[in-house]
């Protein structure tokens, strides 16, 4: 089924004012969402030791929480339908606070699973998915600045957050601290109450009942939205999958997830390899972070420039094979300053890649499908995110260096597909 | 008269003859005789001297015969001769002295000493004259990973304290736990339901059930080898819930502070719009039918081409 939506978006968007407090409340929920599963494998070994786990078992923690949050799109999307943004910001801050704080007296690995893994991965998918709809409501010819600002919050979280868990930690122990975090991750209902609701006045189409209601643009009201938007019924809306350009799209960014994840996985440990010393290795991974805090918010200003902005996706293309061009390069980089070159580099590919991926994805599908969307491509990237990093490990850098390569070659080929494709439908 | 002094010469002829039999029996000063020891396993380590005071450390775990050997290439006048000698932990080992000579332009110093105990343990220098010196630092195997950052638990709660010697070293023969400080150290022993001790070749796990104030402070862990022992500390810090609490709380406050002042300036924001808005509903209705024919042209959010 062709999904001609009731309403065309028939409003200007704000592209301002408090368009920005929503920003700003995107960038902390976004941040948690994903900082937070990378951020915790600094407990793990305080937590492997107190409850007697293996190593692999303790991993599992983070690898469930993000798979749960990935997993957990298409639900979010139909729950961010149906109430908007607001309420599920709110619901999943609450859920990743008590989470956090009932892992606190976890006595078993089992216990923690469900407390951190489960709990706080539907908590992050309902954070995530909520966020990135927000956006695509406030903003239309700043969207590309507004999303590269709010996925600069992982970033600047993660930069935030590592060293923070190292002092409570120190301090509180694993159990305190967990409780702590489940503190600040409440700090996402904050973010929720920022995500003031937008009414969309219906546009009458023919054959659809006739409501233009007048409202104060503050006051929720959930029977227009549901009259407005019919698809948020389906679960899994596979009519996405006769969209071409979504299909490009989504093969492309799984081909870029597979091998995306493995270099950040190994760069310490290959830097090690060629003889640098363990405390400068770990420091690449922070130079990488550093430059992609900047890097997300200039991406998106350059994306949202008159020269840009229509080839939006050409220019998601570019930051990709960038992106594959320097990984291709690394193994021929043995000394530090050469692997510091690489590790700006990288921060710069990466944060240009995740400042677009989402913009890209609101461009392609339109405002009203874009929370289905989002939602099923989450739950398809939970597969590759997973078996990347391991996968990576077999043959070492091949694997991940030709799923580059085919990202690359794919999206140089996708724009003029999806181009083409829109053209003859408009 | 005769008899008598026949009588006296025959017993201080068996006085002598006896003293004699006790001189040939008694010790004497001779060396304490040697206990049976099983052979000594011998062991060479040389270091050449690269110009600079120079450290290299063995880790030694049972008794050996050990040669070190020191070669120095000289300075810039190479005199032919110079004295050599060995130092243990900084006093001069007695009757260590050589003259060394040169030979293709490098001194060579050797000494074999035994080490069969903690006390053969130490810091041997061999010294070449005033001007060179190489030192060699005899311990058991040390355990390498430290936690310089205390483990955190809380009253009422069990704690697990590891200590793992790595296992490229050889495998302590035994663990031992004590608690104190550097002065005193006591001996830590399994009691039911309050230390619990686990030796697993090369790790060792104390468990410490329903922890109170009294229990923080400092744990050794000891692994033992024929020849020593070495220690490792480990800080154990005992806190209450109620200190990770306060700053939860405080967070906790401050996020319903927060939310509850946004709702608020949100609410008061509507009100003011909407006294605006009765005034001015007709001009209201104007601009959104407006915005919506601007709207239908470029901005149906999808496929920006005119911005």
């Amino acid at each position: 089924m062709s999904p001609t939506p009731a309403c065309e978006l028939g409003y200007k968007p704000l592209d301002g004012g408090w368009g920005w407090m929503v920003v700003f409340g995107a960038h902390i929920s976004i941040g948690f969402a994903y900082s937070t599963p990378k951020a915790l494998s600094i407990f793990f070994k305080e937590i492997q030791e107190d409850l007697s786990a293996s190593y692999s078992e303790i991993a599992w923690i983070s690898s469930i929480m993000l798979a749960v949050m990935y997993a957990g799109g298409p639900v979010s999307s139909v729950l961010v339908g149906r109430f908007g943004s607001r309420p599920i910001v709110i619901l999943g801050g609450l859920l990743c606070g008590v989470s956090m704080v009932t892992a606190s007296f976890g006595d078993s690995i089992i216990y923690i699973y469900l407390c951190i893994g489960v709990i706080g991965g539907c908590g992050l998918s309902l954070n995530l998915n909520a966020s990135l709809t927000i956006i695509s409501k406030y903003f239309l010819v700043k969207r590309p600045l507004a999303n590269g600002l709010a996925m600069a919050g992982s970033p600047v979280f993660l930069c935030f957050l590592a060293p923070l868990n190292q002092y409570l930690l120190a301090t509180f122990g694993w159990r305190g601290s967990l409780l702590i975090l489940g503190g600040l991750m409440l700090n996402c209902c904050v973010a929720g109450a920022l995500m003031r609701p937008v009414i969309q006045p219906c546009k009458p189409s023919s054959g659809t009942p006739q409501k233009m209601v007048e409202e104060q643009p503050n006051k929720p009201n959930i029977n227009l939205k549901q009259s407005c938007i019919k698809n948020s019924k389906n679960f899994l809306d596979l009519s996405f999958f006769k969209h071409r350009g979504f299909v490009i799209y989504l093969i492309g960014n799984m081909m870029f997830i597979f091998g995306a994840y493995a270099p950040i996985v190994f760069l310490p440990a290959y830097a090690i390899n060629q003889g640098i010393e363990e405390y400068s290795a770990a420091y690449l991974l922070s130079i990488m972070g550093f430059v992609d805090m900047f890097v997300r918010p200039g991406t998106g200003l350059v994306a949202s420039s008159r020269w840009i902005r229509p080839r939006i996706q050409y220019f998601f293309s570019f930051a990709m094979v960038f992106n594959g061009t320097c990984h291709l390069v690394c193994p021929l980089l043995n000394s530090h300053a050469l692997l510091v070159a690489y590790a700006v580099l990288f921060g710069i590919g990466f944060g240009m890649v995740f400042a677009l991926i989402f913009e890209c994805l609101m461009d392609l599908m339109g405002n009203q499908r874009f929370p289905s969307a989002v939602g099923l491509v989450t739950i398809i990237e939970c597969f590759p995110m997973l078996l990347g990093p391991p996968a990576a490990d077999l043959p070492h850098h091949v694997i991940c260096y030709l799923g580059d390569v085919l990202t690359v070659s794919l999206h140089i080929l996708y724009p003029y597909k999806a181009d083409h494709h829109i053209s003859l439908v408009a | 008269m005769s008899a008598s002094w026949m009588q006296l010469f025959f017993q201080i002829f068996l006085l002598l003859v006896s003293c004699r039999h006790i001189n040939t029996k008694t010790p004497g000063p001779t060396p304490t005789p040697l206990a049976p020891v099983s052979p000594l396993t011998t062991e060479v380590r040389s270091a050449v001297f690269k110009g600079e005071s120079q450290t290299e450390k063995i880790e030694l775990t049972n008794p050996v015969s050990l040669t070190l050997e020191c070669t120095w290439a000289g300075n810039l006048n190479k005199p032919p001769n110079i004295t050599g000698y060995w130092n243990k932990d900084g006093d001069e080992i007695e009757n260590s002295h050589v003259t060394v000579q040169v030979e293709n332009g490098q001194y060579n110093l050797k000494r074999e000493f035994r080490i069969v105990n903690k006390e053969n343990l130490g810091n041997y220098s061999c010294m070449f004259g005033n001007e060179a010196q190489i030192d060699f630092i005899l311990t058991a195997p040390q355990i390498g990973e430290v936690r310089d950052k205390p483990v955190v638990s809380y009253t009422g709660d069990f704690t697990v304290i590891l200590c793992k010697m790595e296992e490229t070293k050889p495998k302590p023969l035994n663990w031992n736990w004590y608690r104190g400080n550097n002065t005193e150290k006591i001996s830590i022993n399994a009691q039911p339901e309050r230390y619990e001790i686990k030796n697993e070749g090369w790790t060792t796990k104390l468990k410490i059930y329903n922890l109170s104030d009294a229990d923080s402070g400092l744990y050794y862990c000891e692994a033992a080898y024929a020849i020593s022992t070495t220690m490792s500390p480990v800080k154990l810090k005992v806190i209450t819930f109620w200190e990770p609490l306060k700053p939860f709380i405080a967070i906790l406050i401050e996020v319903i502070v927060l939310v509850a002042a946004i709702l608020l300036y949100e609410r008061s924001q509507s009100k003011k719009n909407s006294v605006a808005e009765t005034g001015t509903n007709a001009d209201h209705t104007n601009t959104l039918t407006q915005g919506e024919n601007s709207g239908s042209e470029g901005s149906s959010s999808m496929r920006q081409r005119k911005v």
